[in-house]
């Protein structure tokens, strides 16, 4: 019994490390601009595919791509701000900006489907099947080696944004735009960088998951709502939370598979946040 | 909009569903009748996501659920108990109109992006219990069988009767659309989305009013739902999709988000576009239309923010055939 908890923990912890890197990507997009990134998930499937090039046609193993991929992520993700988001910023109504972000989802789901076909595609590494033991538990390999470069990443981030020069322009702008162009930061590349490291966290966790899990079209669906669930965990604009929020949600969804039944989880970890929701809306206002 | 005006766009209203009226007369191919039958559909779902989300400014990307809640309460009540579509459509409407009251009244303090990503949760919530819940045919969903022909029933040979009852629907809907959107009702929905400190300040009952339209909004929503499965015949818990949410609200934005006129314009145009794509591309290319619903609606959004309404009203033949006045943007650039 406590050997199944023990493994029910360990699971919950490795998947919500992947939660969290994609919180922390729609995290920085939401804490600079304010604006809610409906296709994060998709950039993860896009990041997914890209490592599922690399690997079937270059040969290149899924880690060692990882730096590739996160260079096209950002690309793109600049692409997407420069052209289409920055220039809906400061209207009027934020309806648009929303229905933007859906209308790229839906762009990127679907392109994809003509390009790959709604097949569910993985990729055969030589560790991809092997376990190793931990706490008198199996774990598979590939899942620890992905933890370990995630925790990697998420420290890289929270350097960068507190202690280089560029990370507190960043910060910056996200706590008081005007003020920030006020002392001389351009603040439209700051709202470009952000999208663009939105996008190479997204792509970076789809890299990391593609050598246990499988892509296909639809799979950015399930991951843009939980990333969204580690926001509202974990406090919007903040990268530490965003890390504890993928974690407690990893272990909710772990923990309540094992008690309610695996095909209700999703049910478990959408009543969750939406009690979350709303409880800390009610406080906030409460407090006012 | 003064007196003439209204006159001259309700004529336009007139000459369009004689139109409508005459089309099969002309037209007897069923596919085409089958278009024409999904776009009615389509339209009945964007003018009842409109109340909500156009009116009242509660952006609501869950109504799929809505929807699929009216096509099951019709259908559940016809095969177990036997009771007509007719009054199936009803009840099923509020039944769906009563538990979106219930389950958003909490998220009325959530706003804007918070709002829909509740209405998500929720939408994904029902469809995780329909998928598990075996008085609902879990995932397999509900295939209708094969009952007399008749008006009882609600099952026609041909697709003439579906055409025409599709019709009187959409009439009725878009009818109480037109109607609320010009009442004291209405002002007080558009007053809340404006802005809802003032409208509470001017004595509006925000809550209260949110809850009227939701009530409305998915209560019309599943009536189309109930027409949905009575067509088509066959409903699974995947009609609660986030993508099928996400087609509801489509031909509003496209056409012109809180207008009466957009979603009807948007559906016309959106529509005929999907069922083209989809015969010539279907095989080689699954996801096409909704490649090109993408790019319209983010060209539209670059574009036309205000949507396809605000373009037609910056016509001056269609100024003066309707008497409809220039969008306020377009006024002060002149």
């Amino acid at each position: 019994m406590s050997g199944v908890v023990v493994q029910v923990v360990i699971n919950g912890i490795l998947v919500g490390g992947f939660y969290a890197l994609m919180g922390m990507g729609l995290n920085v997009i939401f804490g600079v601009m304010k604006i809610v990134n409906f296709c994060q998930g998709e950039l993860l499937m896009v990041g997914m595919y890209l490592t599922y090039l690399f690997t079937s046609t270059l040969g290149l193993d899924p880690y060692l791509s990882l730096p590739l991929v996160a260079i096209i992520m950002m690309c793109l993700g600049a692409v997407i701000q420069h052209g289409l988001i920055t220039p809906l910023l400061g209207a009027a109504n934020d309806s648009n900006l929303i229905f933007m972000t859906v209308g790229l989802m839906m762009l990127m789901q679907n392109l994809a489907l003509v390009l790959f076909k709604s097949d569910y595609r993985t990729v055969q590494t030589g560790y991809s099947l092997k376990n190793i033991h931990l706490l008198g538990q199996v774990v598979s390999l590939p899942k620890l080696i992905s933890f370990g470069v995630l925790i990697f990443v998420t420290f890289l981030l929270y350097a960068f944004l507190m202690k280089s020069e560029t990370g507190k322009r960043i910060r910056a702008t996200s706590q008081n735009p005007i003020g920030a162009r006020l002392v001389g930061i351009n603040i439209n590349r700051m709202y470009i960088l952000s999208y663009a490291i939105g996008a190479a966290l997204a792509g970076i966790a789809g890299t990391l998951l593609l050598p246990f899990y499988y892509v296909f079209p639809m799979v950015g669906a399930t991951f843009t709502l939980r990333a969204f669930v580690v926001v509202v965990l974990g406090g919007l604009g903040s990268i530490k939370g965003a890390f504890v929020g993928g974690i407690v949600l990893g272990l909710l969804e772990t923990m309540g598979a094992f008690v309610v039944g695996p095909q209700f989880k999703d049910s478990v970890v959408f009543l969750t946040f939406l009690a979350i929701l709303i409880l800390r809306q009610h406080l906030v206002s409460r407090a006012r | 909009m003064t007196r003439v005006g209204y006159l001259r766009t309700f004529f336009v209203e007139l000459s369009l569903l004689a139109v409508l009226l005459l089309v099969p007369f002309f037209i007897v191919a069923p596919y085409i009748l089958h278009v024409f039958i999904m776009l009615f559909y389509v339209a009945m779902l964007a003018v009842a996501w409109n109340i909500l989300g156009g009116l009242t400014g509660q952006f609501s990307l869950g109504h799929a659920a809505f929807m699929a809640m009216g096509a099951y309460a019709s259908t559940l009540l016809l095969i177990k108990f036997n009771v007509t579509p007719w009054i199936g459509m009803i009840a099923g409407g509020i039944l769906a109109g009563v538990t979106a009251a219930i389950i958003f009244y909490p998220c009325f303090v959530l706003r804007g992006p918070y709002f829909a990503l509740a209405t998500i949760a929720f939408a994904e919530t029902f469809r995780n219990l329909f998928t598990n819940w075996e008085m609902v045919g879990k995932a397999q969903g509900i295939l209708l069988p094969m009952v007399d022909r008749s008006w009882y029933n609600f099952h026609f040979s041909g697709k003439l009767p579906y055409y025409y009852i599709g019709l009187g629907m959409l009439l009725v809907i878009y009818g109480s659309f037109a109607i609320l959107e010009r009442s004291r009702l209405g002002y007080g929905f558009k007053c809340v989305r404006e802005d809802e400190d003032t409208s509470n300040a001017i004595g509006i009952n925000v809550v209260k009013y949110k809850l009227l339209a939701t009530f409305l909004s998915a209560a019309f929503t599943a009536v189309a739902g109930a027409y949905y499965a009575q067509y088509v015949r066959y409903i699974e818990p995947d009609l609660m999709l986030g993508g099928y949410s996400i087609e509801i609200v489509l031909p509003a934005i496209i056409g012109g988000i809180g207008t009466v006129g957009g979603p009807l314009l948007g559906a016309f145009l959106l529509m005929p576009i999907s069922e083209y794509l989809r015969v010539m591309l279907g095989n080689v290319i699954p996801g096409g239309h909704l490649i090109a619903y993408a790019v319209i609606l983010i060209v539209i959004i670059r574009v036309k923010p205000l949507g396809l309404v605000d373009w037609l009203n910056g016509l001056k033949w269609y100024r003066q055939l309707s008497g409809a006045k220039l969008g306020v943007a377009e006024a002060v650039k002149k």
